[in-house]
């Protein structure tokens, strides 16, 4: 099933009557269950197509369709509820509210969901454990470390049980040993069935997906399978 | 999100930044302390004058003579006038007024005199006055009848004279002294002095009130001429046509024309509360430009705030905030700041009308009223001025907001 699909996709920028495309024509679909890296140098439109997958900006023409709905016609508040429901989100540099403990950042997305303040901990708590996190709930981002931050990053896109996880060089601040560990966490979620889409400028950490997506100026210029996978537990499939 | 979560991170947030808070909330904090001292000084004078006119007596009519006219002797009010006014319709109880001079009473030290403010009353006189008895009674229509040289005096007075105040007060003489002499009177009652609230009753320059029956009064000073009367009619509706109807009386009775004058006393009370609430509202308005400059400093604090917090927005909107839910975070933001300022305004005005009131003799009187309108004006002040800024953080672009360092 698709969960994702782009058609004929166009983002262009006008600034004092220069116009910049951004993204030219792109079409793309990613199925359920699909591990997607983006890749591609600065400027090659990797960005904003990860802003207009997750739902932080509209297209200028061509559709958006995410879960069966058309997305690229929804304004402001549609785009909000899509973005709290439907999508899970982990950037580069984490974006964790740093005067709120792990177990309140992963509760703020259900904040707004409107769920009672019981079941917003319990889910909390359990998604906190699904990552490893269980015994820092009561810490606050400066008391962790940078992997443990995204993981808590990790948690908070999790909990309102997402269609998709998008994530924007996710190990772009982490060192080799938190990249690997993250990227565990991710096969491990990917292997419970939840899709990916991650934009890594790395190679190396394209090489922990299934399919990889290259864009060079606007355009898709390769998409195609991984060969010789690295699995982040041990061993290359 | 809702309310609950909105104002435990608002909280959260103003008490992040303590001095900051505290500074955004002093002009709030000036303002409304400022305008509940002064109105609660306002109520409390207030107050006080209405009930020091009503020790005068509610809605009593006070005739007297016309200063401005010439007056010959026959329009000179004596008790035969008392006596005329008592059968006017619709007149229930008439005193009169009369005040005699240069007269001194003898204090606890034999040595010792003070000038004494020696008035002449009928017995109708403690249904206009309403005097609170304390020990024995008032003039009754017997003392009057016989020219008895009973006295009714207040506390404070008996204080000075005997020493002390208690039952046994009753019955002990007090002496005046006139250009006569010196004469003696007996206590038959004490009652509580109605000046007491004020901080002159118990200064040496304020005489000490004596109180005679009219007749023995007369016969003190040899005058039968009185100052006038207070008349206290059935029917406080009907005040404007009684006041015609005891000038006419009078008239007739003196065979004159415009010579008599009557006011009565809510008028007085009426004209002063007047003066007193237009001094209170110049001074609220002045209070009120300090509310409205202390609106701006939050407006400018919370727009700083979010600016400062673009960030957070970002994340907030990534997660799935709606422009709406940032609106109205910082919205109850302002509103928390503005009104801990209401409260925190409310509790020191409160504290400076008590701090005047006792310096001024005043007991300030603080109305629901008006302390409903400080905090809901300081949360208004809150909402006016915190549209903008929550307004500027909604539509902030959830992309460049993600961006900001």
């Amino acid at each position: 099933m698709e969960l994702l699909k782009l058609e004929h996709l166009t983002k262009q920028y006008s600034q004092n009557e220069l116009s910049v495309t951004a993204l030219n024509d792109i079409n793309l679909s990613v199925k359920d269950g699909e591990f997607l890296s983006i890749m591609g140098t600065s400027g090659s439109g990797k960005s904003t197509m990860l802003n207009i997958l997750g739902c932080l900006d509209s297209p200028t023409s061509g559709s958006y369709y995410l879960d069966g709905e058309d997305v690229a016609k929804f304004k402001d508040e549609k785009l909000a509820e899509i973005r709290n429901k439907k999508i899970g989100f982990v950037f580069q540099s984490f974006n964790l509210l740093p005067k709120l403990s792990s177990l309140e950042n992963v509760e703020l997305p259900m904040v707004y969901a409107n769920v009672p303040k019981k079941l917003r901990q319990q889910k909390a708590i359990a998604a906190l454990e699904k990552v490893g996190l269980g015994k820092r709930v009561k810490h606050k981002p400066n008391e962790l470390s940078g992997g443990q931050r995204q993981r808590v990053a990790i948690a908070r896109a999790l909990v309102n049980e997402p269609a998709i996880l998008f994530a924007d060089e996710p190990t772009g601040n982490l060192d080799s040993r938190s990249t690997i560990e993250i990227m565990e966490i991710f096969q491990g979620l990917n292997d419970d069935g939840t899709t990916i889409v991650m934009v890594t400028h790395e190679p190396d950490v394209a090489q922990y997906t299934k399919r990889i997506a290259l864009f060079k100026d606007g355009y898709i210029i390769k998409d195609e399978l991984v060969k010789n996978r690295i699995l982040a537990g041990g061993g290359i499939s | 999100m809702n309310l609950g979560e909105c104002t435990k991170s608002a909280f959260r947030n103003v008490f992040s930044n303590k001095m900051r808070t505290l500074l955004t909330m002093l002009g709030i904090i000036i303002g409304i302390s400022s305008v509940i001292a002064i109105v609660s000084i306002g109520n409390g004078s207030q107050a006080a004058i209405e009930e020091e006119f009503e020790s005068f007596g509610t809605g009593s009519l006070t005739i007297s003579l016309s200063g401005s006219n010439d007056i010959e002797t026959r329009d000179l009010l004596t008790m035969d006038d008392y006596d005329m006014l008592k059968e006017v319709e619709g007149v229930s109880y008439v005193n009169t007024t009369y005040s005699g001079r240069n007269t001194y009473i003898k204090l606890l030290d034999p040595q010792e005199t003070k000038s004494a403010s020696v008035s002449g009353v009928t017995a109708d006189a403690q249904y206009i006055d309403n005097p609170t008895m304390i020990y024995g009674r008032y003039i009754s229509q017997n003392d009057v009848d016989m020219r008895t040289n009973a006295t009714v005096i207040n506390d404070t007075t008996a204080l000075k004279v005997f020493g002390y105040c208690d039952e046994n007060v009753i019955g002990e003489k007090i002496k005046l002294k006139t250009w006569k002499g010196t004469e003696k009177y007996t206590v038959i009652g004490i009652m509580e002095n109605t000046n007491a609230s004020t901080e002159t009753a118990y200064s040496d320059e304020f005489p000490e009130t004596v109180i005679l029956p009219i007749s023995t009064a007369m016969r003190l000073y040899n005058n039968k001429n009185l100052n006038g009367f207070s008349v206290l009619i059935e029917d406080l509706n009907q005040t404007e046509m009684m006041k015609q109807r005891i000038i006419m009386a009078l008239e007739e009775f003196h065979n004159n024309e415009d010579k008599y004058y009557i006011q009565d006393s809510s008028e007085m009370v009426d004209s002063i509360n007047s003066i007193l609430s237009y001094v209170t509202l110049f001074i609220s308005f002045v209070a009120g430009i300090s509310l409205l400059v202390g609106g701006i400093g939050v407006m400018n604090i919370m727009m700083v705030t979010v600016t400062e917090r673009t960030r957070e927005i970002g994340i907030r909107k990534s997660i799935g905030a709606k422009n709406k839910d940032i609106k109205i975070q910082f919205l109850t933001e302002a509103v928390i700041l503005t009104g801990m300022g209401g409260i925190a305004g409310l509790v020191l005005g409160v504290a400076f009308a008590v701090i005047i009131g006792h310096f001024a003799g005043i007991t300030p009187v603080l109305s629901v009223s008006a302390v409903a309108l400080a905090v809901g004006i300081s949360m208004g002040i809150g909402i006016l001025f915190g549209v903008a800024p929550a307004n500027k953080a909604a539509k902030l672009d959830p992309i460049e907001a993600l961006r900001f360092e």
